[in-house]
């Protein structure tokens, strides 16, 4: 097949996919929620625009884009698909059809008559992609141009080379990416002058997973390409990987930058400076020479002997010894320490989890035989237990600090990437929390650093006129309180407008406008699902910006987030995490013959029946102190047999804003408790987050609040009671 | 040996332009219209790379992808994903199924060949 | 890819057919660090590898620190088309030339 052959293949593609378009395009009146209708005609706009991409045919691009924003926000459920959005989608099906037989004809370009239309219909479909983005269907790219550079710490350095570090990411092979591949692929854009792997970060035999990649490289290249262009081969493995570039001529602070962002740590001064291509073989070897000449005196350090040889700048030498200063303290500091494998530490605490368990047992059995001695014997032992556990997961405690480092390096490139000045200032690095839970919260957090530098920090110019100074600043802050770890992420950008969020919370329905609601509740509306403060729209840019999924992931941690934000001056996103995921206090209920354990932050306060079975209420929700306060009964949630207790009790929880009253039969008191968690075959009973074994030997299940609200929600909204019977109820 | 690139995609004519750009630069390739007939082309042949759609009747992108992966002759195969759909949803959907790799729709042969040279020579 | 192991008078002479990839590396691992526990002199032929990755260089890196640590010679003989290949693009030739003898430090 040739390439003619191929566009008569698209214009017979393209003739079918339209009919199919306006055969859906009829029906759907008739079945205006039919997905797969709605799907067939997105479809059509999709696949048409796809290939006419390949084709060059940008008139045919540009008019299908329109067309397909809409249908998305249609097959989003952002808009209904009736009435005159059918007429408007169907005269743009009719002059595809046009645009087609046109090409067919082999007419060449679209004449004036047909242009014009076509902008005609394009109006008439931005009406529906609502006035935010209408107004703004294009993203302008800004490229950074290289920067010569100015007399800054002794200007530029003499190679005329590209210098390029990578360290790969380690599931960069299981996802079939070859670093080599990168590598072959780069020398077709210019030459390769050196290039230095690193195998040293392979681990010992028995840690090595053979699948993990743990090569980098250090590579000096010649090449007339433009630095997106380099930058563009790494585009599909720059999330997971480290990845350095420095244009020729840079500034010498820019690799005293590269020096101090190496992870090497034994890497001696002199292979730093020649990997970062300051020096060549030639005056490296020769300062090595000096450095062991006369074997009278002492060896100098390195660094020394470059400067005086005066073959280096002294600004760089400074940081490079710096470097080595800092691998020399930590190297006596890390003379204290020894490396344990994480799994040893899981299987400590889960032991330590046993041990409590059982202190509980025998605790139990001393109470019941009441003898004096016993008891106090147990009462010393309990305290030691837990202090074994306090220690135990001090052990798997970690600074945040090199979570938060990983974001210079984002905050540097984004930065770039959107042509903004923007600083990362960091605070509170030392604070520890569990090694765990570290590992889930890199995900969300980079979420809000790019959404601060995408939509918080405002562009020079508007900064300079708001009398704001050019250079943005984000903070990343964590520090402990009250049991949790809280990480705040903030910015001095224009803030949230909350005019902006209240009307787009009640076009989405999310809240009614008769709503009075406080400037946090305004704000934190933007963590519900569907809501989205993305303002363009472009071929390239995604849409929506997903703060629900933040709070979900950190939902998902027993934690919170929430958000402050001073208009014009500031947004604050606070996030609350437990300290470990291993083991929680508790508080204790029965129902039936069921024990379960409800985290104890979460619990608010307890109320007998007699205080609320008169209180008012249809069932569903009951008056607690003039606040309406929707109740879930555990006996009808997990099924549990028999009857009810005749008094029954009520635990009111808390997570973020929401309270709901759980109703259960007894109230058994505070228990502190291991977390062990359910097996895969009950991981989708909603509501439950894991189990635990009671000092009888009993099994108690772990509630897992957020969980049950979810659903408690939902099933209360599927009985047709929502807000409004809420408010009926003050 | 030439290597062999596997494109999926329901629309016949990117499968006939993307083809002829690869076949040009030396790369063997074979089609498939979704991502069902796709699946029943991974029957042990090797294949080099993966280029999918995300959209597609009878079976979409994702779930070819996700399929493929549980393949143990497939499970490090190089994967490609054509999107108009950057939003988070899809992409880091994709992400999780193994794809890395995202080439936006619409895109120019010399684009696609850049993207699929980055991950294989011919 | 077949791994193929003689053993003869303490020399472990190990030859290494088809493709060195991420697809055969875990097994790939365990036959050669077995090879190499008991013997006294390693020579690995590369003449028949057909294609290497990353993985594979990670391997023949690993073989190397392993023979080393344990202070057994080690030479990697008869480099095929696709090895030169890789250790040119690499700069590796030093590392992984031929022969390379190693003297234990």
């Amino acid at each position: 097949m040739n390439l003619d052959e191929a566009l008569h293949t698209f214009i017979a593609e393209s003739r079918e996919l339209l009919q199919n378009m306006e055969d859906a395009l009829l029906r759907i009146e008739q079945s205006p929620d039919d997905e797969e209708l709605i799907n067939a005609i997105f479809r059509a706009a999709h696949t048409i625009k796809g290939s006419a991409g390949l084709f060059g045919l940008d008139y045919i691009v540009a008019f299908t884009h329109v067309a397909e924003s809409v249908l998305d926000r249609v097959r989003n459920g952002e808009l209904r698909i009736e009435g005159d959005l059918v007429a408007v989608l169907l005269s743009s099906c009719d002059h595809l059809v046009e645009l087609i037989e046109h090409l067919a004809a082999g007419s060449g370009d679209p004449t004036a008559e047909i242009q014009e239309k076509s902008k005609a219909i394009a109006a008439c479909l931005n009406d529906y992609l609502g006035s935010d983005a209408a107004k703004n269907t294009n993203v302008v790219l800004t490229t950074e141009p290289n920067q010569t550079c100015t007399s800054e710490g002794g200007g530029e350095v003499e190679t005329d080379l590209w210098h390029i570090s990578l360290r790969f990411g380690k599931d960069v092979l299981r996802n079939g990416m070859d670093p080599l591949s990168f590598i072959r692929y780069l020398s077709t854009l210019g030459d390769i002058h050196h290039i230095f792997t690193l195998l040293n970060n392979i681990p010992p035999a028995v840690e090595m997973d053979p699948e993990s990649c743990y090569l980098g490289f250090e590579i000096s290249f010649k090449s007339n390409a433009d630095k997106a262009t380099i930058e563009g081969v790494f585009e599909f493995v720059r999330e997971d990987c480290m990845i350095r570039i420095l244009p020729p001529r840079s500034k010498i602070t820019d690799y005293l930058k590269l020096i101090a962002e190496l992870p090497e740590e034994e890497l001696r001064v002199g292979e730093m400076l020649l990997r970062c291509g300051t020096l060549t073989q030639a005056e490296l070897d020769a300062a090595l020479r000096l450095q062991h000449g006369d074997g009278t005196a002492a060896p100098r350090p390195l660094g020394e002997v470059l400067v005086e040889a005066q073959m280096v700048s002294s600004p760089v030498m400074e940081a490079a010894l710096d470097k080595q200063k800092q691998v020399k303290e930590h190297k006596s500091a890390e003379a204290n320490l020894i490396r344990v494998d994480a799994d040893k530490l899981d299987e400590l605490i889960n032991l330590v989890g046993e041990l409590i368990i059982a202190g509980a047992g025998t605790n139990l059995i001393a109470q019941r035989t009441g003898d004096a001695d016993l008891l106090e014997s147990t009462a010393t032992m309990s305290r030691l237990v837990e202090e074994v556990r306090d220690s135990a997961l001090k052990l798997r405690m970690v600074q945040i600090g090199g979570t938060f480092n990983r974001f210079q390096r984002v905050v540097r490139d984004v930065s770039k990437e959107l042509g903004k000045d923007i600083e990362l200032v960091i605070s509170g690095a030392e604070t520890e929390l569990d090694k765990t839970v570290v590992e889930k919260i890199g995900d969300p957090l980079t979420h809000l650093v790019r959404n601060s530098m995408d939509h918080g920090i405002e562009s020079a110019e508007t900064r300079l006129a708001h009398g704001k100074p050019a250079k943005g600043t984000l903070k990343l802050n964590a520090f402990h309180d009250a049991g949790s770890i809280v990480i705040e992420v903030s910015d001095d950008g224009g803030g949230l407008n909350k005019q902006r969020i209240l009307n787009k919370a009640i076009e989405r329905g999310l809240i009614n406008e008769t709503d009075n609601l406080s400037d946090k509740e305004i704000y934190n509306l933007i963590f519900e699902a569907g809501f989205s403060t993305a303002e363009t729209v472009s071929n390239l840019s995604g849409r929506g910006v997903g703060m629900d999924v933040v709070r979900r992931n950190i939902t998902a941690l027993r934690g919170t987030v929430n958000l402050d934000s001073v208009e014009g001056r500031s947004t604050t996103v606070r996030i609350r995490l437990p300290l470990t995921l291993a083991i929680i206090d508790g508080f204790l209920v029965g129902v039936g013959t069921s024990v379960y354990v409800i985290p104890l932050d979460m619990v608010v306060e307890c109320i007998e029946r007699a205080a609320w079975e008169n209180a008012g209420g249809d069932g569903r929700y009951i008056n607690l102190r003039g606040e309406v306060l929707p109740y879930l009964r555990l006996r009808e949630h997990f099924e549990v047999e028999g009857e009810p207790a005749r008094r029954e009790n009520v635990v009111v929880v808390r997570h973020g804003e929401r309270k709901v009253g759980l109703v259960v039969d007894r109230l058994l008191g505070e228990f502190q408790t291991v977390i062990k968690p359910l097996g895969k075959v009950f991981n989708r009973i909603s509501g439950i987050g894991g189990f635990t074994i009671l000092g009888s030997g009993e099994v108690a299940l772990i509630i897992d609040v957020p969980g049950l609200m979810g659903q408690g929600v939902v099933e209360m909204e599927r009985n047709g009671q929502n807000a409004e019977s809420m408010r009926a109820l003050n | 040996m030439a290597k062999t690139i596997l494109v999926v995609d329901d629309s016949a004519s990117l499968r006939a332009v993307v083809g002829i750009a690869l076949k040009g630069a030396g790369y063997d390739v074979l089609e498939a219209c979704d991502g069902k007939d796709a699946l029943s082309k991974l029957n042990g042949q090797k294949i080099h790379l993966i280029i999918s759609d995300v959209n597609m009747p009878n079976m979409d992108g994702i779930t070819f992808v996700t399929e493929a992966k549980k393949l143990p002759d497939y499970k490090f195969t190089p994967i490609i994903m054509l999107t108009t759909e950057s939003g988070e949803g899809k992409k880091s959907a994709g992400q999780a199924a193994g794809a890395k790799a995202w080439v936006v729709k619409p895109f120019q042969p010399p684009q696609m060949l850049a993207a699929v040279s980055k991950l294989i020579m011919p | 890819m077949n791994i193929n192991i003689a053993n003869e008078d303490g020399i472990c002479r190990i030859g290494i057919d088809g493709e060195m990839t991420i697809y055969s590396a875990t097994q790939a691992k365990e036959s050669l660090l077995s090879a190499m526990a008991d013997c006294n002199e390693i020579e690995m032929n590369l003449a028949h590898v057909s294609e290497i990755d990353a993985a594979g260089l990670q391997l023949l890196a690993l073989v190397k620190r392993e023979a080393a640590d344990r202070n057994k010679p080690l030479h990697f003989i008869a480099h095929s088309q696709a090895i030169l290949d890789m250790l040119d693009l690499c700069n590796l030739a030093g590392v992984f030339g031929d022969p390379v003898v190693l003297s234990p430090a």
